[in-house]
């Protein structure tokens, strides 16, 4: 059994050090690792980014993010990214990294996604070269996914975990308004989680949506934003890898 | 001005609103801003107390002269008590 704790959009800031960590130093009693689903601080600053190293930095279990839209709001995720890293957080995008966990090999591919919509009601390639870009942009988000989840079986990881910013599915977003779904995600990263195959997605960024969805091919999503679970994370037992075969 | 006139106009300060706790040191955009009849309704999860201090005190000076109903939650720290089985 895999126990996987995550949560997303912490939205740290200067008044935000200490408010997780008394609930992160229990990690090591219920979870294997931690995943950040983007969003970790309000404005991408690297200030608010050393309020979240400082927050995590230590614990005895690995820890794995990827950024979210607030992370790329000062533009500069880059340095957001290197401020992680230095506290050891695995940031992701575009590729995976594995962690051990009692002899097993638990792989985690990240990107932060975009948006775009969902299938039959989505944005395309078409257009004014801004909009054309949108869909681009999501679309290598994507492809860095399937990628880094298909390197990952390669690699012969017993299970495999997507993990995003934005949302895979229209079901984890279910209390969002319909007119800001196409803001919220896209169905590209669930084309590329069932291409690529995993056994879990983890997702955040829609703070009014739900907790629980699945992918059309058959894949659990889970939505980790802080307000949908109310609590520091979330943990999830994963056991055996059915899912984890390519489609 | 025109019943017509006033609605607009709570509309707009509706989404003004939206902007300004966009750019300002908030970064909110989780905020639901809904006008319900004569009044509007603000609700949404904020990082900390001293968020929603800001936040209303932002609300109130954005949208002074209206109704205001607020929910504002402050996320909660603490750590599950349980875990979910994907069997």
């Amino acid at each position: 059994m895999i126990r996987v704790a995550a949560v997303g959009d912490i939205h740290m800031g200067k008044d935000s050090q200490g408010l997780l960590r008394p609930a992160f130093d229990t990690l090591p009693d219920c979870a294997d690792l931690l995943l950040l689903a983007g969003d970790l601080t309000r404005h991408g600053t690297p200030e608010e980014a050393r309020v979240v190293a400082r927050e995590v930095s230590g614990l005895p279990v690995p820890v794995v993010a990827v950024l979210g839209n607030h992370d790329h709001h000062d533009e500069r995720p880059d340095e957001v990214t290197a401020v992680l890293r230095e506290a050891g957080v695995r940031v992701l995008e575009g590729q995976g990294t594995v962690v051990e966990v009692d002899g097993a090999r638990v792989g985690v591919a990240g990107t932060k996604g975009f948006g775009g919509g969902f299938a039959g009601r989505c944005g395309s390639e078409f257009g004014e070269p801004l909009m054309k870009e949108f869909i681009r942009y999501t679309r290598r988000c994507a492809d860095g996914l399937r990628d880094g989840l298909e390197d990952l079986a390669r690699q012969g990881c017993e299970a495999r975990i997507a993990l995003t910013h934005f949302s895979p599915v229209p079901d984890t977003l279910a209390g969002e308004p319909l007119e800001i779904y196409p803001f919220l995600g896209s169905y590209l990263l669930a084309e590329a989680i069932d291409t690529a195959g995993a056994d879990l997605a983890v997702h955040g960024h829609a703070h009014a949506g739900t907790e629980h969805g699945m992918t059309s091919g058959g894949v659990r999503v889970r939505n980790v934003a802080q307000p949908v679970i109310r609590r520091a994370f979330s943990v999830y037992h994963l056991h055996g890898s059915e899912a984890s075969a390519a489609a | 001005m025109s019943e017509y006139g006033e609605a607009a106009n709570t509309e707009y300060r509706v989404a003004h609103l939206e902007e300004r706790l966009a750019a300002e040191e908030l970064g909110e955009l989780g905020m639901r801003v809904e006008v319900r009849g004569t009044t509007v309704s603000v609700r949404g999860t904020v990082p900390t107390t001293q968020c929603r201090d800001e936040l209303l005190h932002v609300v109130r000076d954005e949208l002074a002269g209206l109704t205001v109903h607020t929910d504002i939650v402050v996320a909660e720290t603490t750590a599950p008590d349980h875990p979910e089985e994907l069997a």
